[in-house]
């Protein structure tokens, strides 16, 4: 996420002003509605745009601080605003712990569920919720007018710039490869469950906020606060607008509230202008209207300094010896590792290699986490990592960068510089030389130099021989997924069995 | 067996197009609708109303494969979510600017009364839902299983890039699918709709059964997918002749959460990947 500029702020905060000192009435209540769907929408961006997660259970959360707020205010006044908030964001708390190891189509059902829940209790509780009629009369003692759309929009300010604030610095990052590389994120540390719960907690908390507000808005309270309608409205405001820009949220809800008063004459229509601008804009402009603005304002993303490794490195704290254990791995009936067994140290680079398919990324993938060892142990000291999701073996001091990534803009220089920079004490490498320039070899040549000598253990993958052999104090053959040697590289490159499996094969085909 | 039908085409779009279609339900309505507007203009029977709602909800699926599903297909499966999603609002507002909100009744395919088999009086209209849909499917099997063209379908659901390097048009599949899908879609929302009348805004309802259908009979799985829509039918028919419609739906979406929660891979796994 871009931090927000001048420009959007002056538009922020004008927008209220203008609405509070000129407008009439009947515009004051639109100004509020924007504001409200936008609030809505600004949750919706936390867990939608930047984790990618498709919640749709975003309306029926605003329903639930509608009706939260429609309940309690007789008694509580305007206590029930933080009663709404703390409703919605209990419910997501209490239904997000099992959903959010699910894949998205599976989120996507499971937030759906939930929310085809509310609305049926919302329409057939009708002690509590008045059935299809609504709760109303409730508003007498709750804020109105002009104060209601000052309220509102400063929440909603605080809420962008609060965003903006963490998505353009700290958090952008690791959002980022959660989205898109959740693999790297992963291997990197980052604990995609927990954030997904923050992400959803936070944005369902959002949700009941603009829920509470709407009931103030409007005074009474139907199941249709709490329909898929609502939910559709949300979305397809968050991707017209912008679902990853700070005034994505806004821009939407202020073409949601407006539009239908521009084509007043053409009834129900706009929702299908709507939904068609919508369509339009996946196709054609997937970052949404707020981006395209920035483009035609001629403002330019901060361009990425080319990633280069690290010069100085500083000594890590951490384990000091990676000990693998008779580890084994089959994939149906192929036995993709059998009984491997090792020691690395700190402060030293061992080379795997073998045939293609010998098992060596499968072996990195074990260690890592990303796939479970059938039999054997690992351990980093005295401790068993071979339980451990990939997340928690990162940070208990295991690096990894990845052969080929599909991520945009990012090349295997920035990754290889990710998993130093993690601070991990031993580091998989996965063929970091393969399609690289002789002067990015030598590069790469210098940087194992100075992991050895800031102590940093490193496990190498590679199919240039002659580099490995120059930068490692060990190598080690896989052959079908067993060690078949293990020594000084000139011994191993010397041994029989290596030459039969391996480097005769290289030899013979040169 | 009408669930059956709407689940069997959401599952062929979905292993077409990798990911879901959430226009798939407001599909079924579209079929439903056309079987309306079909029957009042041309007064035809229901047996040769069928095909003609088919073929015109093919057309409807190879629109959405053309206009929602193709160009995003390099993209994040969360795209086509969107896009569909976004198709879905734009069939429900048509058809409420275009026919209204109030619910409206298609054709029946056999005539209406009862027909008595082995003493038992059966309405004409379940009859021909059960015979239509048991035969669609068993065509639908004979096609994936027994056909070329079944086998290139199905090896472009199971890996999109391995079927393109074999010289598969991936595209065409793709599209092809979805017109099958949209044809299916068509079908059942003409059976459905003279038992359930059509309104525009059930595509939600049909779209959420698919997907719960799909969902718990194992992802991307055909006969999951079927037992799954049998299974939902069977538990609303009783639960809700127990305890009551509501309380039924409220029980069904309480399963899939808890289904969700215990068995990610759903009641039967997921075979995706894994089919030889």
């Amino acid at each position: 996420m871009r931090p927000l500029g001048k420009f959007w702020l002056a538009i922020l905060v004008l927008l209220p002003a203008v609405a509070l000192l000129v407008l009439p009435p009947f515009g004051q209540r639109m100004a509020i509605l924007v504001g409200v769907y936008a609030l809505m929408g600004v949750g919706y961006q936390l867990v939608f745009g930047q984790l990618g997660a498709l919640n749709l259970a975003q309306g029926a959360l605003f329903g639930v601080g509608a009706y939260a707020v429609a309940l309690t205010a007789p008694a509580l006044g305007l206590l029930s605003v933080p009663l709404a908030i703390v409703a919605s964001a209990l419910i997501a708390v209490i239904v997000a712990g099992p959903m959010l190891r699910l894949q998205s189509h599976y989120f996507a059902l499971a937030t759906l569920a939930l929310a085809s829940l509310i609305h049926l209790v919302a329409v057939h509780a009708e002690s509590i919720t008045g059935g299809a009629n609504g709760v109303a009369g409730f508003a007498a003692s709750l804020p109105r007018g002009p104060v209601l759309l000052a309220i509102v929009w400063i929440c909603l300010i605080v809420a962008i710039l609060v965003q903006a604030r963490l998505f353009a610095g700290p958090m952008g990052e690791p959002a980022r490869l959660l989205r898109e590389a959740p693999l790297v994120a992963a291997t990197g540390g980052i604990d995609g469950g927990r954030w997904r719960l923050a992400a959803f907690v936070t944005g369902s908390a959002l949700a009941g906020l603009a829920g509470a507000f709407s009931a103030m808005v409007s005074g009474v309270v139907s199941p249709e606060a709490t329909g898929f309608p609502i939910m559709v409205l949300c979305l397809t405001s968050v991707v017209l607008g912008g679902a990853r820009h700070p005034m994505g949220a806004v821009l939407g809800a202020m073409i949601a509230v407006c539009l239908p008063e521009l084509l007043r004459d053409l009834q129900g229509a706009w929702l299908l202008a709507y939904a068609a601008a919508t369509l339009l804009v996946v196709l054609w402009a997937p970052e949404g209207l707020a981006a395209l603005i920035d483009r035609w304002r001629g403002v330019q993303l901060v361009p990425q300094a080319s990633p280069v490794f690290p010069m100085n490195l500083e000594a890590v704290d951490g384990p000091q010896r990676l000990i693998l254990d008779r580890v084994s791995k089959c994939f149906g009936g192929v036995a993709a590792l059998q009984g491997v067994s090792f020691m690395l140290d700190r402060g030293e680079v061992v080379g795997l290699i073998g045939a293609n398919g010998s098992g060596k990324t499968t072996l990195l993938n074990v260690i890592g986490g990303l796939e479970q060892a059938d039999g054997g142990t690992i351990t980093l000291d005295e401790r068993h990592i071979d339980h451990l999701p990939p997340h928690a073996i990162a940070r208990a001091g295991v690096g990894r960068s990845f052969q080929s990534l599909a991520l945009a803009g990012d090349t295997r220089t920035s990754d290889i510089a990710r998993a130093i920079a993690t601070g991990a004490s031993f580091l998989l490498l996965d063929e970091p030389a393969a399609g690289a320039t002789d002067h990015e070899r030598a590069d790469l040549a210098g940087l194992i130099a100075r992991l050895r000598a800031a102590g940093r253990g490193v496990l190498i993958v590679d199919h240039d021989i002659e580099l490995l052999s120059r930068t490692c104090d060990r190598l080690i053959c896989l052959d079908r997924g067993a060690v078949i040697a293990i020594g000084r590289p000139a011994e191993v490159r010397a041994d029989p069995a290596v030459r039969a499996s391996f480097l005769g094969v290289e030899q013979a085909a040169a | 067996m009408a669930y059956a039908l709407v689940a069997l085409g959401f599952v062929l779009a979905l292993n077409a197009a990798g990911a879901v279609n959430f226009a798939h339900g407001d599909l079924v309505v579209l079929g439903g609708a056309a079987a309306v507007v079909a029957g009042l203009w041309t007064g035809l029977p229901g047996p040769v109303l069928l095909p003609l709602v088919a073929l015109a909800l093919g057309v409807a699926g190879i629109v959405a494969a053309r206009v929602a599903i193709l160009p995003l297909a390099s993209r994040p499966p969360e795209a086509t979510f969107v896009a569909t999603i976004a198709l879905a609002a734009m069939i429900e507002q048509g058809l409420t600017v275009t026919m209204g909100a109030a619910p409206r009744t298609a054709p029946p395919l056999l005539g209406a009364g009862a027909v008595e088999i082995g003493g038992v009086a059966l309405g004409r209209q379940p009859v021909a839902i059960v015979i239509v849909g048991a035969m669609l499917v068993a065509a639908m099997w004979l096609l994936l299983e027994r056909t070329q063209v079944g086998r290139r379908m199905r090896a472009v659901s199971a890996d999109r890039h391995m079927a393109q390097a074999v010289g598969i048009p991936v595209a065409r599949y793709v599209v092809l699918s979805l017109a099958l899908a949209g044809a299916l879609a068509g079908i059942a929302g003409f059976l459905l709709g003279h038992q359930f009348l059509v309104a525009p805004t059930q595509g939600a309802g049909h779209m959420l059964k698919a997907y719960i259908a799909v969902a718990i009979g194992g992802w991307g799985s055909v006969p999951g997918a079927l037992l799954g829509a049998l299974g939902i039918g069977l538990f609303e028919t009783f639960v809700s002749a127990a305890v009551g419609d509501a309380w039924a739906s409220a029980a069904l979406y309480l399963v899939v959460l808890a289904v969700l929660a215990l068995r990610p891979q759903g009641l039967f796994g997921e075979p995706v990947g894994r089919r030889a």
